[in-house]
């Protein structure tokens, strides 16, 4: 297991630079002119050739990415657009010169949106999707069933943008039922945290459910029938104890490994949850980033949702080593 | 295999092994299997009928008498109030407009909803063909190839699937954009369609290369690929004569269930406002158009969403159905 965990890491950290790399060569190296966006249409050409060079944009690509990835591990110092210097701790993502601050901080301000909506959706994703995944297995060919593939298959088909308004047309607009989402910090008043979060963690989990509840009852169904589930059977262990204990424990290895998958997909989700609640959080600093050409900030949101993404897809696959050894081998 | 449970009737299996149905090879037998099911089919004929429609566009909104750009509501009086708003109910449905007018501009539902549907299916196959292209030639390759092109592989679909795929969307088309159009252009509208195209493919590709070089690798081993071998067949006919074959109904599915996903990947990104301009009709940005005015107006955002989900809707239905037509071991 050391070894394989070893192996592992090593893979992520060569992925993770690798990313750092394709994302900041794709902004970076875009032929619109960062310096002059940066700042602003009003500057003069001195100006623009002062940000140019407090951005390192005169130097060569290569010593721009090194001095990009030195930033990441030490920290660096960041000239603004005024020339004044901006200290920039570790890691590092840039500075952003729309926002004018470094592009971790306008991240950090931002995040705990983001993350409370994504766990929340994540804990919905997890209670819907595998909860009706397993009654559906266990329960196979009933109207149950067929009632749960039914609202799977809605939920893999209706889309953010479209549920969440409807939603909150029926539940907030018209019949009051819950409260106007927004974001309350959690430590503020943990009550009107979730009360406000409720229906984003709802419409993200119901879309990103369906995945699992299917997985979920295919997984259990195709070892429902191994050998080693008939032998608990045959030894007379209780059915709802041998599936929860054997077969689930079997079924589980695939399941975790889309779980590491889909956090990507939950981002990409939580950004259109945030832009149809008008919750503030990364999403929303990625969109209007993207639309203000603001590339710090792009590359910064980018490269800090791949870490995640990457991070969550090797604690899935050491997860996945952990449930089944055969994994370990390959 | 588990002995059937007594919802599979005898008529759901698969029609060759029936006694007496003459054996017509893998691609009959599936065609029958999914003339069977009748989900399937209805799906299927759902998806047609919303292929028609956009092929069809043109002479449906000169036989319905409205295009998708005029801005019917700013110059016929009475049709918008002074705020912009419908003044009929229900988003200004009428006999004249039979989905309403859109609040603002006063363009026609109908005709936009039309156009919308050929934006939107144009640049998802458009995609799904460059995906099916690329994915096939690397996935087999790498599939039959193995050892160091193999591991590069791994690594590089390891770091296209780390990246989080709708913000790197969000985040490219502007910066392919900008690459080919000057700051101040106005870009054209083949332009956008290219971009997106190229956006998507450029990620679609890795999932079904995957899935692919998994079943490569398992079929290079199988005697006919040994005997291939054996008479001196190069490796290039190897690839393309005796595995691709083999490999379409993997692929097959994968198409199928890939086109929805482009389809509210689209919209998405001009619900957030990085895709189709305007003035081209596009659902996404209907519905973002919509969210603006939702408590004022929610008829107008009711077409496009319901035009996604009933497409989504059926195009996953059709791929199920084609799955199990394909694969009678698929469980249901």
């Amino acid at each position: 297991m050391t070894g394989y965990l070893l192996r592992r890491v090593l893979q992520a950290a060569a992925v993770l630079l690798a990313i750092t790399a394709a994302a900041f060569g794709l902004f970076y190296a875009a032929p619109s002119d960062p310096a002059l966006i940066a700042c602003g249409p009003k500057c003069d050409t001195a100006q623009v050739e002062a940000v140019r060079a407090g951005m390192g944009l005169d130097q060569p690509i290569a010593s721009q990415f090194f001095d990009y990835l030195g930033g990441l591990v030490t920290g660096r110092t960041i000239a603004d657009v005024d020339g004044s210097p901006i200290r920039c701790a570790a890691p590092c993502l840039g500075y952003s010169y729309t926002l004018h601050q470094p592009v971790l901080d306008a991240i950090a301000d931002r995040l705990p949106v983001t993350i409370s909506l994504a766990g929340g959706a994540l804990t919905v994703i997890l209670l819907l999707g595998v909860g009706a995944g397993l009654v559906a297995a266990l329960r196979r060919g009933t109207a149950a069933d067929r009632l749960l593939s039914g609202f799977n298959l809605l939920g893999a088909s209706v889309q953010i943008y479209f549920l969440g308004y409807v939603l909150q047309y029926f539940l907030v607009y018209s019949t009051g039922l819950l409260p106007l989402p927004q974001f309350v910090p959690l430590a503020d008043h943990p009550g009107r945290w979730a009360a406000g979060l409720l229906l984003p963690w709802l419409v993200l989990g119901f879309v990103n459910a369906a995945v699992f509840a299917r997985l979920t009852r295919s997984q259990m169904l195709e070892t429902m029938h191994d050998g080693y589930v008939r032998t608990a059977r045959a030894k007379g262990l209780g059915t709802l104890r041998t599936h929860l204990k054997y077969t689930a424990r079997g079924a589980a290895a695939p399941l975790v490994q889309l779980l590491g998958l889909e956090i990507g997909a939950l981002f990409g989700g939580a950004f259109i949850t945030e832009t149809v609640f008008g919750l503030g959080g990364v999403g929303k600093l990625a969109v209007d980033a993207v639309t203000g050409n603001d590339l710090p900030t792009v590359v910064g949101t980018v490269l800090l949702a791949a870490f995640f993404v990457v991070v969550f897809v090797t604690v899935a696959d050491l997860v996945v080593a952990w449930l089944d050894p055969r994994v370990r081998l390959t | 295999m588990a002995a059937p449970s007594p919802a599979e009737s005898p008529e759901l299996r698969p029609a060759a092994e029936a006694p007496g149905a003459r054996h017509r090879g893998p691609l009959a037998a599936a065609l029958r299997a999914f003339r069977r099911d009748r989900t399937g089919m209805v799906s299927l004929g759902v998806v047609c009928l919303f292929a028609l429609l956009a092929l069809a566009a043109p002479l449906l909104a000169a036989l319905y008498g409205k295009n998708a750009t005029e801005h019917y509501g700013q110059d016929t009086p009475g049709l918008l109030s002074p705020e912009g708003l419908p003044v009929l109910p229900n988003g200004g449905m009428s006999g004249e407009h039979w989905f309403g007018v859109e609040p603002g501009l006063g363009r026609d539902v109908l005709a936009q909803l039309l156009y919308g549907m050929r934006t939107s299916l144009l640049i998802a196959l458009a995609s799904v063909a460059v995906i099916a292209v690329i994915g096939v030639v690397v996935g087999i390759t790498v599939g039959y190839l193995s050892g160091a092109v193999d591991r590069a592989f791994t690594f590089v679909c390891n770091v296209l699937l780390a990246f989080p795929t709708l913000l790197l969307l969000l985040a490219l088309s502007p910066v392919i954009q900008t690459r080919f159009v000057g700051p101040r252009e106005n870009e054209p509208a083949w332009m956008q369609f290219t971009v997106l195209i190229m956006v998507f493919s450029a990620f679609g590709w890795v999932p079904l290369a995957m899935v692919l070089r998994t079943a490569v690798r398992s079929l290079r081993e199988r005697e006919f690929v040994e005997a291939a071998r054996a008479v001196g067949a190069s490796r290039r006919h190897i690839v393309f004569r005796e595995l691709l074959p083999n490999v379409w109904a993997p692929m097959l599915v994968h198409i199928t269930l890939a086109v929805p996903g482009i389809v509210t990947a689209e919209a998405a990104l001009s619900f957030l406002g990085v895709g189709i301009n305007e003035p081209i009709p596009d659902w996404g940005r209907m519905i973002s158009r919509g969210s603006e005015v939702f408590y004022d107006d929610p008829t107008y955002m009711v077409f496009p969403g319901v035009a996604i989900l009933v497409f989504v809707l059926s195009f996953n239905l059709l791929g199920d159905a084609v799955r199990d037509a394909l694969d009678p071991r698929t469980l249901r």
